[in-house]
């Protein structure tokens, strides 16, 4: 693990993963981009209303057998609502994200890019990904980071536009192309029961 | 004593919960959110601002979109309000498949061609995400969306009876299809919800369990229903008022009749194997050994009483004795009173048969009832040295003779008369099952359009 300090507030600004290159300052909330040991700020995140998800930086589960730990979190919005895509760090030092979505939970990895022109893609449609399966479209939504914290592997600016294609293959098997201004990346995983994920270090909520 | 089961059920009721640090203090920050309603002043709270996009103003029932910054109005209800209220209140906790759910939205929805309509209460668990508690004529299920897909065919397609929606192997098959329209609604959702707007739905059954399919726009979200009692949701959500009356069959009624219908035939049908393989078995072992032929005489149209046949012998081991018994009957009968008894002991088996043979013709042609031989059985005869005594009465002959009848003994003949009562006996119990099976399924499907029953206006309930 990697410990800088917030140049902004002198904070430690922690980075698990050798291949985040932005964070939250967890104590000033100014948002940082680092190059190599070096922390820039870039901006302030404002702070978000309480969106009642269970999980928190520092939250540890179990992901098909291995540990796995989350470090950061972008949440992003789109018109009819919101969701929690949790960058999480497996024992493996293998990166991951944990989307969580009202009670839904997938964890997906970063598989491959997607060489453009991607398409004409659309709801219904199915998309061969080749030797890792064909995938049906479920929805393609324009999204907006609407906050983050934690370390990331990119910059998770608030207001950080991309479009996100939701995809579902055979039984719990699902599938997200990000596309975003510079890289179509693929993420492939699956849905997983919240009690299946042995979550420790939940966040407290309030009357539950 | 009871202090101990008390802290057991505490125990409990906390196993549930996910692991959570409990000594951490909880943030400060106040969940519930107050604003006054857009449409008509009144104040209205959000309970879970952070989740929820739409809230219902509980004076004016406008529905209220909480993610705009001046809480724009997406419908109003111009209906009664009173109409519908809610069996299970805003705000109830309950446990439900070990996991605790507050309900925190009410929907009543309308199929728009025939206006049958039905409860929906939206359930919330900030961990395990939303459910829901579906109440039709007094019948519950318990909803959970999935996300896994099922393999069916287009919903924008009118089905076909019989259609089937497949997922993790079961077979579901078409109940149920239209439009459903939000009639009224109450509390607060995870969507924008609007009095009025309508999604196309379809219900395919496999009991207790039913899996529907909803176009929300270009997305087909499909859910999981099964049954529950409703005295169970009564108990978790600890509801002092009564619940809507039952009525009718509901599509995912435990499917209990036809479980005990496929029992049951299942085990009969071993029985009747087994039974006919026995009496196959019994009828190729059996020796037919004749032990007696006695002829003997009597006179047309009168009586002649003690008659005694040699003795003969039984054989070694118990067995059954048929006597069969011969007459030159015709448009008369013959009559035989009779004892099978054991020359050692005196023991007495008593019998009486007819011999009767009738014909004629008319307007059908020819006719013609019984035969000239008449045969009886008399079962568990014990070895030994046994002897006949007959009386014989006869009449409707035309002529007064005398005429010789026969009698004829065997011992070890299969018998098939318990067979055929068995067989019998055991077709009568899963025949009143399947009626009963028949009549429950029937009624189940009496309130959909593809019911694979005929004729399902029979069924429908007699409330």
């Amino acid at each position: 693990m990697l410990t800088l300090s917030c140049p902004s507030c002198g904070a430690n600004v922690n980075f698990q993963s050798k291949v985040s290159v932005f964070a939250v300052c967890s104590f000033c909330k100014a948002s940082l981009v680092r190059q190599g040991m070096d922390l820039d700020k870039i901006g302030q995140v404002a702070e978000l209303l309480d969106d009642l998800t269970p999980i928190q930086i520092g939250t540890t589960g179990m992901y098909k057998g291995q540990k796995f730990e989350v470090v950061g979190r972008m949440k992003v919005g789109y018109d009819e609502g919101f969701w929690n895509e949790w960058f999480t760090y497996f024992a493996d030092e293998k990166i991951g994200w944990l989307a969580e979505a009202q009670g839904f939970y997938a964890v997906c990895f970063p598989c491959f890019d997607m060489v453009p022109p991607i398409g004409n893609l659309h709801p219904g449609k199915a998309v061969d990904f080749g030797k890792y399966g064909i995938y049906e479209i479920e929805d393609i939504r324009k999204v907006k980071c609407l906050y983050s914290e934690g370390e990331l592997p990119f910059n998770a600016l608030q207001g950080r536009k991309s479009e996100s294609i939701d995809l579902t293959g055979f039984e719990d098997e699902m599938a997200t192309i990000e596309i975003a201004e510079k890289e179509n990346r693929v993420y492939l995983g699956s849905y997983v029961d919240f009690d299946d994920l042995q979550f420790k270090n939940l966040r407290r909520i309030d009357g539950w | 004593m009871a202090g101990k089961e008390e802290a057991g059920k505490e125990e409990e009721e906390e196993a549930d919960t996910p692991d959570v640090p409990k000594k951490e203090p909880a943030p400060p920050k106040p969940q519930a959110k107050m604003f006054a309603c857009t449409a008509c002043g009144a104040s209205v709270t959000i309970k879970y601002p952070g989740a929820t996009m739409a809230v219902v103003c509980s004076s004016c029932n406008s529905t209220i979109d909480v993610t705009s910054e001046n809480y724009r109005i997406l419908s109003t209800y111009v209906g009664k309000t009173s109409l519908f209220k809610p069996s299970i209140p805003l705000g109830a906790r309950g446990k439900l498949k070990g996991k605790t759910w507050e309900v925190i939205g009410f929907l009543v929805r309308e199929d728009t061609a025939s206006k049958y309509f039905w409860s929906e209460y939206l359930l919330f668990n900030p961990y395990y995400g939303y459910r829901w508690l579906v109440e039709d004529k007094g019948h519950w299920n318990f909803v959970r969306t999935i996300k896994r897909k099922p393999d069916a065919k287009n919903i924008n397609q009118y089905p076909a009876k019989g259609q089937l929606a497949k997922l993790d192997g079961k077979n579901y098959q078409i109940y149920n299809y239209g439009t459903a329209a939000v009639k009224y609604v109450l509390g607060e959702f995870y969507w924008r919800v609007t009095v009025g707007s309508s999604n196309l739905a379809a219900d395919y059954i496999d009991p207790p369990q039913m899996l529907s399919a909803e176009k929300d726009g270009k997305e087909i979200v499909w859910s999981l229903a099964e049954y529950i009692d409703a005295k169970e949701i009564h108990k978790a959500f600890k509801v002092t008022d009564k619940f809507p009356y039952q009525s009718g069959v509901p599509a995912t009624k435990p499917p209990t009749e036809l479980k005990a219908c496929t029992q049951i035939g299942s085990l009969c049908a071993v029985f009747i194997i087994f039974l006919t393989c026995a009496q196959f078995y019994f009828t190729a072992k059996a020796s037919q050994q004749t032990v007696l032929q006695y002829d003997g005489t009597f006179i047309t149209n009168s009586k002649k009483a003690d008659i005694t046949t040699p003795v003969f012998s039984m054989g070694d081991e118990t067995t059954n004795a048929v006597i069969s018994i011969s007459a030159p009957v015709s448009n008369s009968w013959f009559y035989v009173s009779g004892e099978l008894v054991n020359d050692t002991d005196g023991t007495t088996y008593p019998f009486e048969k007819s011999v009767e043979y009738y014909s004629g013709t008319d307007s059908d042609g020819f006719w013609s009832e019984g035969s000239n031989t008449a045969q009886l059985g008399i079962s568990s005869i014990p070895p030994g040295k046994y002897y006949i005594n007959i009386d014989t009465e006869s009449g409707d002959f035309l002529q007064t003779r005398v005429q010789q009848f026969s009698i004829t003994v065997g011992r070890n003949y299969p018998i098939y008369d318990n067979y055929w009562w068995t067989l019998f006996g055991l077709c009568v119990i899963p025949l009143y099952s399947f009626a009963a099976m028949h009549s429950v399924e029937a009624a189940r499907w009496s309130n959909s359009d593809f019911s694979p029953y005929p004729d399902p206006e029979s069924y429908t309930e007699s409330y």
